[in-house]
C-alpha cells in the first residue's frame, strides 16, 4: 500500500503539473507528492526492518538496502522540489529562463524520481534496466534544460556515454539469463530466481556479465573510467537537479550493481566482485583527487566529488567487512550533503552569476547564510570530524588495512589529496573580499531553507541513527 | 541447408554493415545501411516467431520492422536533406588504422579467451563470434566517429548486434529480450532522434567535435 501511494501521489503530480496552468499548484502537488511519498518511505523502511523484505506485488522486492535508498530518494526529492521553485522564479527575474519552464522541469522531475522508485524497486533485474535507461532519456532533457549549446552538448555526451553503458548492461543481464535452464529463461527472471540457480550458474560466463554489468551500470554511478559525463551533466544542469543526479540517481544505479554482485557471489565466490569493486573504486578516487587541483568550476567540482564519494563507496563493499557498513553509512550521508551543497551552489549562481571559482571570491562576505552552509558542507563531504563521512572514510580505510594494505595506504594518500584540494577551492570560492559589483544579501528564504534542513538532518544522523534505520543498515550489510 | 545459409546471411549482413558504417562517407548510405541491418535482425526475429510461435516475438518483427527498417531510416535521410549534411564529419583515426582496428577486433574475439561467450551454443559459435565482433566494432564506431549521426547508428548498431547474439544465445524465446527491443525502438531511438534536432538547431553542426563548451 505504502508503494502504491508514493507511485499514485508522484503520478497525479505529474498529471496536475500536465494539465495546471497554474504554477504554484504544480509547485504545491510536487512537493505535496514528494512529502507523501517520503512519509511512505518512512513506512516502508520500519516495516522492512521491522519484518524483512517487502514485496506486495509480484514486479516489487524492497529489501533493506532497497528500503534505505528509497527513503534517500524521497528526502532529495522533497527537498528538490522546495528548492527548485524559488530557484526557478529568481532565475525567471532574472530573465534566464522564461516562467513555463517551471512546468517543464517539474513534469520531469516528478517522471525522473517515479522511474528511479521504480528501478530501484523492481523485482525483475529487466524492469530495473528498463525504468534506468528510461531516467537517461529524461535526464537528458532535464540536462538540456536550458537549451543552451553548452547544456545540448552536456546532454548529448550524456545520452550518449550512458547509453552504451545501459546497453553493456543489458548484454550483461542478457548473458546472466543464458545460464538459466531454458524453460526458465523464457518467461520474465526475478532477482530470486537468479540467486536460486546461481550456484549452477557457469563461472566464466557468470564473471564475463558481471564485468558488463559493473562497465554498464558503473556509467550511471560515474565510476572512473566511465565518469567523463559526470562533471559536464552537473555544471550545467540546474541545481536542484544536480542534487538529484547525486544524492538520488548514483544510489539506484549502485544498489542494482550490488543485486548482481550477491548473485555472481554466489556463483564464483567473493573475490571475483571484491577485486573489480577495489580497482573501480580505488581508480575513481584517484581521478577525482587530482581534478580537484585543477578544477575551474565549482559546479564540476561537485561533480568530481560525487566520482569519489562513489569511488569510497564502491572501495567500502570491495574491501568487505566493516567496509559494507561503512559504504552505507556513506550513501546516506553523501547524499545528503551533497544535496545541500548542489542547492548553496544554485544560490551562489544567482549571485555571482558565474560557476567558475575565480569569478566567485569572499562569497562568506556576500552570501553569509549559503557560503557557511557550503563550506560546511565541502568540508563534511571532504571527511571532517564530526561529520559522519569522517567516520565511514575511517572504518572503510581500517577494513581495507586488514586484507588489501597496498590499495588502502592508496586509498588514504588520494582522500588526503581531495581534502587538501577541496580546502583549496572552498577557500578560494569564500574567503577574501567580495567582487564590487555583487551586493550582500541572501535570497529568498525558500532557498536557504532546504540546503540547511538536509544539511542539518546529515548532521543529526551522524550523532544519532534511528533504530529503524540502524537496523535496516545492519540486515543490508549481512545480506551483502 | 536452407536454414544455415539463410543464418549465414542475415548475421554477415550485420557484421558486414558494422564494418561498412566506418567506411562510409555519405550520411544517407549509413542511414539506408542500418535499415538493411536492421532488416537482417527483423529477418532472424521472423525466423524465430515461425519456429516458437510467440505472440510477442511478432509484436516485436512488427515494431522492429516498422521502426527500424522503415521510420527511422526515413526520418534520418529526411533530417540529412534538410540540413544538407552530406558528407560525414572525418573520424578520429585514419581509415586504414581505422580497418586494422576492426581488422583486429574481428581476429581478437576468435581468441580462447572469448570462447566461453562464443560457445554459449557451441554449434553457433561463428554466428555468436560475429555477432560479439560486431559489438565491439559498434562501440569502436561511437569512440571513433565525430558526426552525432554516425554515434547514434553505432548505438543502434550495437543494440542489433546485442539482438542477434541473444537469439544465437538461445534467448531468443525470452520476455526480457523482446522487452529490451520493443523499450529501446519506442524510446531510445525517438529521443536521440530529437536531441539531434536540437544539436543541428543550438550548434549549426551535427560535429560533435565542435562541443568545446564543456572545459571550464
Amino acid at each position: 500500500m505504502a508503494l502504491l501511494i508514493i507511485i499514485f501521489s508522484l503520478v497525479a503530480a505529474t498529471i496536475i503539473c500536465l494539465v495546471s496552468k497554474n504554477v504554484r499548484s504544480m509547485v504545491l502537488a510536487s512537493t505535496a507528492a514528494f512529502g507523501i511519498s517520503a512519509a511512505s518511505a518512512s513506512l516502508i523502511a520500519d516495516k522492512v526492518a521491522r519484518h524483512g523484505d517487502y514485496a506486495p506485488f509480484r514486479f516489487v522486492q524492497i529489501n533493506s538496502l532497497t528500503a534505505i535508498v528509497l527513503l534517500l530518494i524521497m528526502i532529495v526529492g522533497f527537498f528538490s522540489a522546495i528548492y527548485a521553485y524559488p530557484y526557478l522564479a529568481e532565475e525567471a527575474n532574472k530573465k534566464i529562463i522564461g516562467r513555463t519552464r517551471t512546468k517543464q522541469l517539474f513534469i520531469l522531475l516528478n517522471v525522473f524520481m517515479l522511474l528511479l522508485v521504480m528501478a530501484v524497486t523492481a523485482s525483475y533485474p529487466i524492469l530495473s534496466w528498463v525504468f534506468l535507461e528510461s531516467t537517461t532519456l529524461a535526464g537528458a532533457f532535464l540536462i538540456s534544460f536550458y537549451n543552451k549549446p553548452s547544456t545540448i552538448e552536456a546532454a548529448w555526451k550524456y545520452l550518449i556515454i550512458n547509453s552504451v553503458g545501459l546497453l553493456l548492461a543489458f548484454f550483461g543481464t542478457l548473458l546472466f539469463i543464458t545460464n538459466l535452464p531454458g524453460s526458465v529463461s523464457n518467461g520474465f527472471v526475478t532477482w530470486s530466481i537468479l540467486g536460486s540457480f546461481a550456484p549452477h550458474f557457469n563461472t566464466v560466463i557468470t564473471k564475463v556479465a558481471f564485468i558488463f554489468i559493473l562497465i554498464g551500470y558503473g556509467t550511471k554511478v560515474g565510476l572512473a573510467p566511465m565518469h567523463t559525463w559526470k562533471p559536464d551533466a552537473y555544471s550545467k544542469a540546474p541545481a536542484p537537479i544536480g542534487a538529484v543526479f547525486s544524492g538520488a540517481l548514483m544510489p539506484v544505479a549502485l544498489v542494482i550493481i550490488l543485486k548482481f554482485r550477491v548473485i555472481t557471489d554466489v556463483a564464483v565466490g567473493t573475490s571475483f566482485s571484491q577485486h573489480l569493486l577495489i580497482a573501480f573504486g580505488l581508480l575513481s578516487v584517484i581521478v577525482a583527487a587530482l581534478s580537484f587541483i585543477t578544477v575551474v568550476n565549482y559546479k564540476r567540482m561537485l561533480g568530481y566529488s560525487s566520482i569519489e564519494q562513489a569511488g569510497l563507496i564502491t572501495l567500502g563493499f570491495g574491501f568487505g567487512g566493516i567496509g559494507r557498513y561503512a559504504a552505507i553509512l556513506q550513501i546516506i550521508y553523501h547524499s545528503l550533503i551533497k544535496s545541500s551543497l548542489f542547492f548553496t551552489s544554485g544560490n551562489f549562481l544567482l549571485k555571482f552569476h558565474s560557476s567558475k571559482i575565480k569569478v566567485v571570491r569572499g562569497a562568506l562576505s556576500a552570501l553569509p547564510i549559503s557560503a557557511g552552509l557550503f563550506l560546511v558542507g565541502l568540508l563534511a563531504v571532504a571527511g571532517l570530524p564530526p561529520f559522519g563521512i569522517f567516520i565511514s572514510e575511517i572504518m572503510t580505510i581500517s577494513s581495507g588495512l586488514k586484507h588489501y594494505i597496498a590499495y588502502a595506504l592508496v586509498a588514504m594518500v588520494f582522500i588526503v589529496i581531495a581534502f587538501i584540494g577541496l580546502f583549496k577551492q572552498a577557500s578560494s570560492l569564500t574567503l577574501g573580499e567580495k567582487p564590487k559589483d555583487i551586493k550582500a544579501g541572501e535570497g529568498s528564504r525558500w532557498l536557504l531553507f532546504p540546503p540547511l534542513a538536509i544539511l542539518g538532518l546529515a548532521l543529526v544522523l551522524g550523532f544519532y541513527m534511528p533504530p529503524f534505520l540502524h537496523t535496516l543498515i545492519r540486515q543490508a550489510v549481512v545480506s551483502q | 541447408m536452407l536454414k544455415i545459409h539463410f543464418f549465414q546471411v542475415t548475421v554477415s549482413v550485420v557484421f558486414l554493415s558494422s564494418i561498412y558504417f566506418h567506411l562510409a562517407k555519405r550520411n544517407i548510405r549509413i542511414s539506408m545501411v542500418y535499415g538493411l541491418q536492421s532488416a537482417g535482425v527483423v529477418a532472424l526475429l521472423f525466423y524465430s516467431y515461425l519456429q516458437k510461435g510467440s505472440p510477442l516475438i511478432l509484436v516485436v518483427v512488427l515494431a522492429t520492422l516498422a521502426v527500424k527498417v522503415i521510420i527511422a531510416p526515413t526520418f534520418f535521410i529526411r533530417l540529412i536533406n534538410r540540413h544538407k549534411f552530406k558528407f560525414a564529419v572525418d573520424p578520429h583515426v585514419k581509415m586504414a588504422l581505422g580497418l586494422a582496428i576492426i581488422g583486429l577486433i574481428s581476429g581478437l574475439v576468435t581468441l580462447h579467451i572469448f570462447s566461453p561467450l562464443t560457445t554459449i551454443i557451441p554449434a553457433n559459435q561463428t554466428y555468436l563470434t560475429l555477432a560479439l565482433a560486431s559489438m565491439l566494432i559498434s562501440v569502436f564506431l561511437i569512440a571513433n566517429h565525430k558526426d552525432a549521426l554516425s554515434q547514434i547508428v553505432g548505438i543502434l548498431s550495437l543494440e542489433n548486434s546485442i539482438v542477434v547474439f541473444a537469439i544465437f544465445a538461445g534467448l531468443d524465446q525470452s520476455s526480457i529480450l523482446d522487452l529490451g527491443i520493443l523499450f529501446d525502438i519506442f524510446v531510445w531511438l525517438f529521443v536521440a532522434i530529437a536531441f539531434i534536432s536540437m544539436m543541428y538547431r543550438h550548434i549549426g553542426s551535427i560535429d560533435v567535435t565542435r562541443m568545446k563548451r564543456l572545459k571550464d
